[in-house]
């Protein structure tokens, strides 16, 4: 099978990789750059897994040809913050027990780290609306709301200060 | 929710593997990845009913493929499901099939260097299937000439013949109904039937297997239970069971979809010992669909009931759709009238189930094991009966609902237990103050587009399967603690957690036992050869019985511990006590009102091991001898657009009698997610299929099948939760289980608010808009005939 060369800058480091002509950006972050933090649920963009975000934008990297990524930039969760630099993001999911088996995780906080990005000041509908793309079946949302909120709030600089939409 | 006999229970903690899941770090079985390893793809069936005629792999092997068909496997029939002891266990199916049963089951499967060449394989599979007639309504499967799908299955050693497509049948009654129903002032009858919902884990069921240098097999799988695993694999391959090596792995999401261990363990199994290589096998959310479902119902419910409400006597029918394989209907028939009888009391009682075989995916437990379906039937019908009587629904509950110190069927007729704490009162009462009970008002004053109405539920689920006498139900738990050297401790079991933190509560229960920090306690991986037997994380038992088990050991481990500092600071064991002290990241062993005589934990764990006493060590293996019920209560506020059918959840409250809630903020957040998969059960899911194809009509995408996303659910403001304030005797800490319960008792509550709302009861769950607005229509058909 024919293969094309292509440079991914992922989570700030530049990659190369040789993918075929059809592979998704999901396949090419899981097989061959062994991201696999970047969840895959469904492959069919139903599920929100593995959202990352390209090029400033989320997307569902199972409905992104890999040479789409090709000169561009992409964010994974471990790009939003590590165990040792958490994001306030991360920080807050676990202080809500925003989570529960953890595997729609990466995705959400992707989500909301490009909502944040585009919209530091969203209100709950427009969360709610910001990760509409990523199904939990797990937690309800409500954790996973009042956790961003709560980050938001952070970014801000401070908790408590936030307006209940 | 802090309570003071406590250090760490009931107190808000950060989960051990928070971090790793924010971070990325977690990994599932779907992310295994091994050197050399394989890719596995399976051929699987377009017809619902067919026999294999011929099967030609040479062109996927020339592709350099390997390939495993029916006639590759071993032929022993066996049952997905290894919970019931084995007299009553069904077994119908062998790891790849002697005949088609459903669409999307699998025929032939190959593995391949990459994903791409293994699908290429599978396009050079030639398969050739005799199509046979299909039955898709259990109703019609039971008619004499409805094509057949099992001639006999196997039901323990004996050879059990199939008749009429019934897997097998249950009945259970005390008293004598027709009398009970002749002394009621009033007699109520009505139809019910919940969808085959999918239980939509996030992860869809993955597995990897690596075939070792003895011999043996290493495999990770999607699994609620690894040591079932294990033993299943041990007698389909005749492997000793110290040669395989089932790993914990964390699981993306469960609600019974891994209860089992899933036909494609076996499958990627006996590739990997072809191949003689690792080989890994993730489902397709479509393969992952047509895998299996949640238990429908079709229940015709009758109550008798007397002019002050007093129940005489309940009468419960019900027909399951099993789908191809009977994977657990005999327990499930069971718990069934279980539930039945323990939600009210019924002087007279009958309950008839009968599972019966379909060309459909095959069903399986999904939280609450028939318990949703059942409880749906039961609330709807309090509240017809509430009204006929002219009695408020709450008052009814709570004149009939199965209380302190009365028996509870926790797993059928076999497993019984006496009620020792209940919260029902407390959390009716309180829930009706919360939700507004007395703006609900009445349908028929309701007018305009869109009208509101309030709707309860009452339930409860099982926690776990426990009994003073061994029952139909394997149920224990195997725990090993020990205290490091350090003062830190390890806790190994079995046990798996699904999301919603049971391995954390164990770490606190032994936190708190020994008297160590919390986050000195970990939780160590665990696989087949270094644990103990742990039946499953299943049936709400994770906590209560699990917990119990990582309880016990702790016991034992402190009474060494003690023991040996009483040693070192010479004063009666019988006197010490052990505290944390946070500060310095240490427990600490004290006689209290002697500041001299305290000495910490690392230093009686380093002592003991410098002068050679041992370990501070102990297994336990545990059975409780009850299953308490934990009860819940759901109220629901719903808008009805009368013009378009279109009905959305406004505001919700739900509460659960845990006992001692261990962790609060992920026992909410149990509710939460209980709440919303209930509603989704009440309103939307069901895998429906095409008549004529035998097909998903969803095609095996979540988007066309529906779950509920961010923007659907009752927004903040509006959903609360809270804890009924009671202990469980028998429990860990007074603690009891959450997990299925929370949504056990929502479809109940939704139907009863939309009855408030419009004055129309809708008894067919999924209740969609087209089925609103055809009862709304109906209605009104009624009213104008009546005029």
């Amino acid at each position: 099978m024919t293969t094309y060369p292509i440079d991914i800058k992922v989570n700030g480091e530049w990659k190369q990789a040789e993918v075929t002509a059809r592979e998704t950006l999901l396949d090419a972050l899981r097989n061959r750059l062994r991201a696999f933090e970047v969840k895959d649920g469904c492959s069919q963009g139903d599920c929100g897994a593995c959202t990352v975000i390209l090029a400033g934008r989320p997307v569902n990297a199972c409905l992104t040809l890999a040479v789409q990524a090709n000169g561009k930039e992409v964010t994974t969760l471990k790009g939003v913050g590590t165990s040792e630099q958490p994001d306030p993001l991360q920080k807050s999911f676990v202080e809500h027990g925003a989570i529960q088996c953890g595997f729609c995780t990466p995705g959400v906080v992707v989500s909301a780290k490009a909502l944040l990005e585009a919209n530091p000041c969203p209100n709950r509908e427009e969360i709610r609306e910001g990760i509409s793309g990523n199904l939990c079946r797990c937690t309800g949302y409500t954790q996973i709301v009042e956790a961003i909120e709560d980050a938001a709030a952070q970014g801000r600089g401070g908790v408590g200060e936030r307006e209940d939409a | 929710m802090n309570d003071d006999r406590f250090d760490v229970i009931g107190r808000v903690t950060r989960r051990q593997d928070g971090h790793a899941m924010v971070t990325g770090r977690q990994l599932y079985s779907s992310d295994i990845s091994l050197p050399n390893m394989l890719q596995a793809r399976v051929l699987r069936s377009p017809y619902p009913h067919a026999r294999i005629a011929a099967i030609d792999t040479s062109g996927a092997e020339r592709l350099g493929a390997v390939c495993v068909t029916p006639e590759d496997v071993p032929r022993v029939k066996y049952n997905e499901r290894q919970v019931s002891v084995p007299a009553k266990t069904y077994r119908d199916r062998t790891v790849l099939p002697d005949k088609i049963r459903h669409v999307g089951q699998g025929v032939v499967a190959v593995a391949a260097r990459t994903e791409a060449l293994a699908d290429k394989a599978l396009d050079a599979l030639d398969v050739g299937f005799e199509s046979l007639p299909a039955v898709f309504d259990p109703h019609e499967a039971m008619r004499d000439g409805a094509p057949q799908l099992h001639d006999a299955v196997m039901l323990g050693e004996t050879v059990l013949p199939i008749e009429r497509n019934i897997a097998c049948s249950r009945e259970a009654v005390e008293g004598d109904v027709a009398r009970g129903l002749e002394e009621a002032d009033l007699v109520v009858e009505n139809e019910f039937t919940t969808g085959r919902a999918y239980h939509g884990q996030l992860e869809s069921k993955a597995v990897v297997c690596r075939p070792e240098a003895d011999g043996g097999i290493t495999v990770w799988a999607t699994t609620q239970s690894i040591h079932n695993t294990r033993q299943l694999l041990g007698i389909l391959f005749d492997i000793p069971l110290s040669k395989i090596n089932v790993q914990r792995v964390p699981i993306g999401g469960s609600f019974g979809s891994s209860i089992q261990m899933n036909s494609s363990v076996a499958i990627c199994v006996a590739l990997a010992l072809k191949a003689q290589k690792p080989v890994k096998l993730v489902l397709t959310r479509e393969e992952d669909m047509y895998d299996h479902c949640k238990y429908p119902s079709n229940i015709h419910l009758t109550y008798g009931v007397k002019r002050d409400g007093t129940l005489t006597a309940g009468h419960l029918k019900t027909v399951v759709d099993i789908g191809g394989h009977n994977i657990q209907a005999y327990p499930l028939l069971g718990c069934m009238a279980g539930w039945f009888v323990s939600l009210y009391r019924l002087p007279h009682l009958k309950f008839e189930g009968t599972a019966v075989y379909t060309n459909k995916a095959p069903a399986c437990a999904m939280q609450g094991y028939g318990n949703p379906q059942v409880t749906f039937a039961v609330e709807s019908m309090m509240d017809t009966i509430a009204e006929a009587l002219d009695i408020d629904p709450i008052d009814l509950r709570l004149k009939n609902y199965v209380g302190l110190g009365e028996t509870f069927w926790g797993q059928g007729p076999t497993v019984r237990s006496v009620i020792r704490s209940c919260g029902v009162e407390e959390m009716l009462l309180k829930g009706r103050a919360m939700v507004g009970w007395e703006r609900r008002g009445s349908p028929a004053r309701k007018t305009g587009r869109f009208r509101r109405g309030i709707g309860v539920g009452r339930g409860f689920h099982t926690s776990g399967t426990g009994a003073p006498t061994p029952g139909e139900v394997i149920d224990y738990s195997t725990a090993m603690v020990k205290i490091n050297e350090d003062g830190s401790v390890d806790c190994l079991t079995a046990l798996m957690c699904h999301g919603g933190g049971t391995l954390e509560a164990g770490a606190k229960m032994v936190a708190e036992e020994l008297g160590v920090p919390l986050d000195r306690v970990g939780i160590s991986p665990s696989n087949t050869r270094s644990t103990g037997y742990d039946v499953c994380t299943h049936a709400t038992r994770g906590v209560y019985c699990g917990g119990a088990s990582l309880l016990r050991a702790a016991q034992d481990v402190k009474k060494i511990l003690l023991d040996f500092a009483s040693r070192i600071i010479d004063v009666n064991p019988e006197a010490l006590k052990v505290q944390p002290d946070t500060s310095r990241g240490q427990g600490f062993v004290f006689l209290p009102g002697a500041p001299a005589k305290r000495i910490s934990v690392a230093e009686v764990a380093k002592t003991a091991q410098i002068k050679g006493w041992g370990s501070i060590i102990a297994v336990v293996s545990h059975r409780q001898v009850n299953c308490p019920p934990c009860f819940v209560v759901n109220f629901v506020e719903v808008e009805v657009d009368t013009a378009t059918g279109q009905i959305r959840p406004v505001r919700a409250v739900a509460a659960v009698d845990a006992g001692t809630v261990i962790n609060p903020d992920l026992a909410a957040g149990q509710l939460e997610g209980g709440l919303c998969r209930g509603i989704g059960l009440a309103l939307l899911e069901d895998t429906t299929y095409k008549p004529d194809s035998g097909e998903l009509t969803c095609g095996g995408y979540l988007t066309d099948y529906k779950i509920y996303t961010a923007q659907d659910m009752p927004s903040l403001e509006d959903l609360s939760t809270f804890f009924a304030d009671t202990y469980e005797p028998s429990g860990p800490f007074g603690a009891k289980g959450v997990g299925e319960a929370a949504n056990n008792a929502t479809a109940g509550a939704v139907a009863n608010a939309i009855y408030n709302a419009v004055g129309v009861r809708l008894t067919e769950a999924p209740i969609t808009p087209e089925r609103v607005l055809s009862a709304l229509t109906r209605e009104a058909e009624q009213l104008q005939q009546g005029r």
